[in-house]
């Protein structure tokens, strides 16, 4: 189905605003899109941070390396060279420590590449 | 670090990482972290103790290792004038009046950030040492969309990939349009900044609607429709009524910014990339010429890239692949070199979008127009797979991708980008590019740049790309951005964006009575002067 066809059907069948603040009373229908958070899994932000670089041509491979978990952690906190360091605000302590003991344990993924 | 790179030491495994983490703890803030201005010890520990009252003890960053990450940055600080006393971390609205009224009691300056990574430009890190970084990462909510206009409504920590996700999961026929860091920033910050994207929605204050701001005092104001009792239309129209104040909360410091609006694409039934290939760096005026019509008549509508080899070779490989001596790479290596990756020396990408009727029938006009340029126009059925062009073909669609940071570790972790502005004629344009190669050679740096093509301007992005490790590379990049600064500014040419530690320097070249305004503006708005000083040299 075209998309814009596809646009028009959607906007058939759906609610207009999906979700808002509470307290918001401009737009105010329900409750918040996006919960508080609690832990991600390593996976998930190997997947939408570290792997965007580590095996994408931009940056060294990590997984399968048996990297020790509190040179991980040192490493994203710090961001040596050309990397960017995390705070605890964007990768919380304990979501760090999993992810680093996850990168230790890892399989190599040999869909992953080196710069 | 000195004495031996990342990679080799990640290729040692276990020990080598061991030894650089030992190394990490032994450096950072003790030497170089600095009190806010106006406090001394006991003011500073009382500020954090009111703080640590408002958000928890657990958002409140100020010790040595707590505030590590809020050092990072790739931009030259030779003199050390970046260095952050500490963070705080409001998790709401509320909070975020709770922690200026903290701020105005003791004077305390606050450099806000929403996901603080602004490469280029110093990441988190302040305009002036001893500031508190204001983190508002955990204000990441994705408060409204609205699928019927295509209109979103988010705080400041949420995330293009949060975006991205969003609508994946939801199945919503909505594109995003990404700056090449989208994964791991906002579209509040990104905006904010007046950054740009490279879909049709690529200038993304344009396509902002609507915001929710926190003034020094902590008096709420919505923009546009938000003031309005039961609007609903605070995402659908900019304008509102009476002076459009939006653009006044961009670059500036005149409050905080908490909620955002802004507009999404509607996913295009049919979307065709290309890659206009040209051989010689001179070709850069016959490009501009031939894109220029097209860009101011929309007929290609998305904001285009005209990538310069040094910079696209540096995305996926290192100087020393290329070049082993400390001057500037010569144009003949960069272009031999780029050759054999299927690339030229300058690398235009722009796509079409509608239907397949629409791009069959826009298709020849513009391949006409660039053959004639002496461009070779390709598309994925003969660059299919090659890297750079799907990353470019990722870029205009809105996906997720960070493959632009390579261009970091060209040289060793240092990057910042001088951004000035051009018109969209090749005479000029070209004058610009044999500016900057005349002034980086002096400095021994490389010519890694995009041309980011709006409707009748490009922005000249420079990257100047140094090894942060060596403190003799870094003055020489801090000096090289100066005179950079400096030289385009007496052609009339000024910055659309600068670092953290060029701010004055630019907003210099702005005149003063635009500086006087700003001032003014700020006295009345933020009379304690607690909004993040400095900024874009406003204080």
């Amino acid at each position: 189905m075209p998309g814009w066809e596809r646009l028009r059907r959607h906007h058939g069948v759906r609610a207009g605003v999906i979700c808002v603040l509470a307290g918001l009373t401009a737009v105010a229908c329900g409750p918040v899109i996006s919960a508080a958070p609690k832990p991600r899994s390593p996976e998930k932000i190997y997947a939408s941070t570290c792997g965007y670089c580590h095996g994408q041509h931009v940056a060294p491979v990590i997984r399968g390396r048996a990297l020790p978990p509190e040179a991980i952690v040192q490493f994203v906190r710090t961001g040596p060279a050309a990397m960017p360091a995390f705070r605890q605000t964007e990768i919380s302590d304990t979501e760090l420590t999993a992810l680093a003991r996850w990168i230790n344990i890892s399989k190599a993924d040999p869909k992953e590449h080196e710069q | 670090m000195s004495g031996f790179s990342r990679r080799d030491l990640i290729r040692t495994g276990a020990a080598g990482a061991a030894a650089f983490a030992a190394g990490a703890n032994a450096s950072p803030l003790d030497s170089a972290r600095m009190l806010p201005a106006r406090l001394d010890k006991e003011a500073f520990a009382a500020v954090v103790a009111e703080l640590r009252a408002v958000v928890g003890a657990d958002w409140v960053f100020a010790d040595a290792d707590s505030t590590l990450p809020y050092l990072k940055s790739f931009t030259p600080d030779p003199r050390h004038e970046h260095v952050p006393s500490g963070a705080v971390a409001p998790a709401s609205v509320e909070e975020v009046q709770a922690v200026l009224k903290v701020a105005n009691k003791y004077k305390l300056p606050l450099w806000t950030v929403s996901t603080g990574k602004n490469m280029g430009y110093g990441c988190a890190t302040p305009a002036s040492s001893g500031q508190m970084i204001l983190d508002l990462k955990r204000m990441n909510k994705i408060i409204a969309l609205d699928a019927d206009l295509g209109t979103a409504l988010v705080e400041p920590g949420v995330t293009y990939q949060d975006m991205h996700d969003y609508l994946v999961e939801h199945d919503l026929p909505y594109w995003i349009d990404v700056p090449t860091v989208g994964p791991i920033v906002s579209p509040l910050g990104n905006t904010l900044e007046r950054g740009v994207g490279y879909t049709p929605y690529g200038d993304h204050f344009f396509m902002q609607c609507g915001m929710e701001v926190v003034l020094a005092d902590g008096t709420i104001v919505r923009t546009g429709m938000g003031s309005v009792k039961n609007s609903t239309t605070w995402q659908a129209f900019k304008w509102g009524y009476g002076p459009y104040v939006d653009g006044i909360f961009t670059q500036s410091n005149f409050g905080v910014v908490t909620k955002l609006g802004f507009w999404l694409m509607p996913k295009p039934p049919a979307f065709k990339p290309f890659m206009v290939r040209h051989g010689e760096m001179a070709d850069v005026a016959k490009i501009v010429e031939a894109m220029r019509p097209f860009r101011m008549s929309n007929l290609i509508p998305n904001v285009v890239l005209m990538m310069g080899a040094a910079y696209q070779l540096a995305m996926f490989h290192r100087r020393e692949e290329i070049w082993d001596k400390p001057e500037s790479v010569p144009d003949t290596v960069i272009r031999d070199f780029a050759k054999t990756k299927g690339l030229g020396m300058w690398n235009t990408y722009f796509a079409l979008y509608g239907t397949d009727e629409i791009i069959a029938a826009v298709e020849p006009i513009v391949r006409r127009a660039f053959e004639a340029s002496g461009g070779e126009v390709l598309t994925e059925k003969e660059m299919g797979g090659n890297l750079w062009f799907e990353h470019h073909k990722n870029l205009m669609s809105g996906q997720m991708t960070l493959e632009e940071k390579g261009i970091m570790r060209w040289r060793g972790g240092g990057m910042c980008c001088f951004a000035p502005v051009a018109p969209a004629k090749g005479a000029e344009t070209s004058q610009q590019t044999e500016l900057a190669q005349q002034i980086l050679g002096k400095y021994g740096l490389d010519y890694s740049v995009a041309y980011a093509i709006g409707g009748r301007e490009l922005h000249h992005l420079i990257f100047i790309l140094y090894d942060k490790s060596n403190p003799d590379e870094e003055k020489k990049a801090d000096d090289c951005i100066r005179e950079m600064i400096t030289r385009f500014g007496e052609r009339g040419w000024a910055s659309y964006r600068t670092g953290v530690n060029t701010m004055d320097l630019v907003a210099q070249q702005y005149g003063e009575a635009n500086r006087d305004l700003n001032a003014r503006i700020k006295q009345a708005l933020d009379p304690n002067h607690i909004l993040s000083p400095g900024k874009q040299g406003i204080r």
